[in-house]
Order: C-alpha cells, then sequence, then structure tokens
C-alpha cells in the first residue's frame, strides 16, 4: 500500500501568509495532521494545516512542484518507503506488500 | 462534595487540608512515574515502526511523555519531595508505574494498543485535575492535554489501519485485551479513602467509576471501528460505552495503584538516567 503525500504549510503569525514548510506521507489525513506537528515543531506555529497534494491543481502543470512526476515517485521510494531496514522494518508494512 | 466554585483556591501545599497531601501526592507520584515509563516503552519502539513518519512522530511522543514526567515530578517540590531525588535516585521497588507497562511493549500492534489504552487513562486522570482547587497542578495540565490529543489520533489512526491487515488484526486485539484491564484498573476505585478525599476536596473532579466512562467513551469507538469490542466485552451503552468485564482488585493497593509486582532493575536504572548521571545539569 502506497501512502498519499501531504503538503504542509504554516504561519507563525496571524498576519503573515501560509508557507509551504514540507510534506509527509499518510495513509489518512488525520494522521497526516500528527505527523505534520511532530515532524515540523521546530517553530511554534500559529497555523499549521495539511493538504493532500492530489488535491492541488496547478495552473501550470509544467512548473508545478505539486505535481507527482516520474522523480517525485522516485524519490517516495526512496525516502518514505514502508518498513526500511534503516528503520528497522516494520512488521505491519512487511505483512502488507505480501 | 465541596462546591468548587465557591470554595477558595489552593495555591500552595501547605494550605491544603492535611489528609489531603499523601493522597495528592499518592496521585502525582503514579502519573508522573507512569509517563516516565511510558516514555520509554515508545522510544523502544519508534526505531520498528512501519513508516519514517510514524517513527519520527513516536520519537517525539516519548520526548512528550518525558516532559510530562518531568513537569509532574517538579509538582512534588510543593508537597515536600526532592524532586531531582524523585527522578534521578529511587530503586526500582519504589516506582509507581501503571503495572501494565512492567513488560517492554511487543510489536508494533502492542506499541498502538498500549497508545491508545494506557495513554489515554493517563489523560482521562490528568483530565480529572483540570480544574483542580489545588492551582499548580491545573496550570499545567492544558498543555499536557493539548499534546496528549495528538497521541489519541496517532493511536486511533493506526489502529484503525493495523485492523486492515488480516494477519495483524488478531496480534492488535490480544495487545488490546493485555492493556485493558490494568488501564482500566488504574484509574482505582471509588471507595478508596483516599481517592474520595481527593474527590471531595475537588482537588480532582471526577471518581474513578466517571474517570472509567469517559476512557470507555474515548476509546469506545475506536475498538469498535478495529473489531476488537465485542471480545474485550465493550459495548455501547445508551449514550456512553460500557464495559462487561470485572476488575480484579486483588491485592490492590489504592496508593500506589499497583498490585504488588513492579519494574525490573534494569527499566527503572533507564527511567533515573543512571548512564547519564555524570552529566546530569540542573
Amino acid at each position: 500500500m502506497k501512502e498519499p503525500v501531504y503538503e504542509v504549510f504554516a504561519r507563525k503569525s496571524r498576519e503573515e501568509p501560509l508557507r509551504h514548510i514540507g510534506f509527509i506521507n499518510a495513509s489518512d489525513g488525520e494522521l497526516a495532521r500528527v505527523y505534520a506537528v511532530k515532524t515540523y515543531d521546530e517553530q511554534n506555529w500559529a497555523e499549521m494545516c495539511v493538504v493532500p497534494r492530489a488535491a492541488i491543481i496547478p495552473i501550470d502543470r509544467e512548473e508545478s512542484q505539486f505535481v507527482p512526476t516520474a522523480h517525485d515517485e522516485h524519490e517516495d521510494e526512496i525516502v518514505h518507503s514502508q518498513g526500511t531496514g534503516s528503520y528497522g522494518g516494520g512488521d505491519v508494512a512487511v505483512k502488507e506488500a505480501r | 462534595m465541596t462546591d468548587t466554585l465557591a470554595a477558595p483556591a489552593w495555591d500552595k501545599a501547605e494550605q491544603l487540608p492535611e489528609d489531603v497531601r499523601a493522597p495528592l501526592r499518592d496521585l502525582i507520584l503514579a502519573l508522573a512515574d507512569s509517563k516516565r515509563v511510558l516514555g520509554l516503552r515508545y522510544s523502544d519502539r519508534m526505531l520498528g515502526s512501519p513508516t519514517l513518519e510514524a517513527g519520527i512522530a513516536a520519537s517525539s511522543m516519548a520526548q512528550d511523555e518525558w516532559g510530562h514526567a518531568r513537569l509532574t515530578y517538579a509538582l512534588l517540590g510543593d508537597l515536600g519531595d526532592e524532586p531531582k531525588a524523585l527522578e534521578h535516585e529511587r530503586p526500582a521497588a519504589e516506582f509507581r508505574s501503571i503495572a501494565a507497562l512492567d513488560e517492554d511493549i511487543d510489536g508494533w500492534p502492542g506499541m498502538i494498543a498500549a497508545a491508545l489504552l494506557v495513554d489515554s487513562a493517563l489523560s482521562v486522570q490528568y483530565a480529572a485535575l483540570l480544574h483542580s482547587r489545588y492551582t499548580p497542578v491545573h496550570n499545567r495540565v492544558q498543555k499536557l492535554l493539548d499534546e496528549e490529543r495528538f497521541h489519541f489520533q496517532y493511536a486511533a489512526g493506526w489502529a484503525r489501519r493495523i485492523a486492515q491487515v488480516p494477519e495483524l488484526r488478531g496480534e492488535l486485539a490480544q495487545a488490546l485485551g493485555r492493556y485493558l484491564a490494568p488501564a482500566l484498573a488504574w484509574l482505582g476505585r471509588d471507595d478508596a479513602p483516599n481517592v474520595r478525599r481527593l474527590l471531595e476536596e475537588g482537588i480532582v473532579s471526577a471518581a474513578p467509576s466517571a474517570l472509567r466512562a469517559r476512557f470507555l467513551a474515548k476509546v469506545g469507538p475506536v475498538l469498535s471501528d478495529v473489531g476488537a469490542a465485542e471480545s474485550l466485552g465493550i459495548a455501547r451503552d445508551g449514550e456512553g460505552w460500557s464495559h462487561a468485564g470485572t476488575l480484579d482488585w486483588a491485592g490492590w493497593n489504592d496508593a500506589t495503584r499497583r498490585a504488588g509486582g513492579g519494574l525490573d532493575e534494569e527499566t527503572a536504572a533507564r527511567a533515573r538516567g543512571d548512564k547519564n548521571r555524570a552529566l546530569l545539569m540542573d
């Protein structure tokens, strides 16, 4: 099972515009919320939100970073593969992959 | 019960009625020790997490728990204890952590079951301090509970996800079964004199049975979603949720919230931070 990508946006004060601070992989929006807070908690954000990458409609698809490209897919496999050896090999992911 | 709206708040432990101080210390110490050991158990599982994000979150949760423990130990200074000595110098036999955490957490389903049931039981007890007449306690609880909302979402989300994997569903149900009764029992007995005094004086806002009901209302829907409620004796009951099982109070100590046993020396040494003692700073 491949987890969808959620883009993470945040701002430090109400006056600031939301800015893109990163992305995470999560199986659903609720876990995406938790992962975003726990991954990007180095700042005291006034607001943070997650958006499914699939929900973003780029005006210019050629230029957008939010459109999955062959490179993104490859990167996902390396950085966000489930149950990688270096992170202990998740028993859940291994059994899911069967 | 005291009318807590009309009753004055207490800013210092020395203002508390004499017979309330020991029960309050017992409660705070049981909470602090349980948080400390829960953080250890989380940290043991974070490198075996199924995804990178789940591991980062588990690591952060472990740090949260240690932060909550430190904040809770610090409260005991007002009650005449030396918090640093409590944190770093007690033998294993004096730890009052919840018995469900005496053993290592087994596997990822075990990690999620502990996060769902043990962590939630602790949160429900902390939430009962939110409007405490003893102000040092209620001043510190809100931030802790804000962080705990994410621990619960994490546990609920992962429990639902594990339940979708047929081969792991049984393991999850087994782990939930291991933690449910100890978590329910840890909330205590209504007729325990120490618990009654804390309630009468408005230190805590609810009796153990009411806390158990809140706990079941919180975890019941998740247990139902993952198909484990029926086998655990948990069912929707009108507006709330009920547990059909009987809790075993044999040997129960209302002060320590344990029925004997204890932490092993190795775990206690890690909880005390023995290896880094030489580097300990104020």
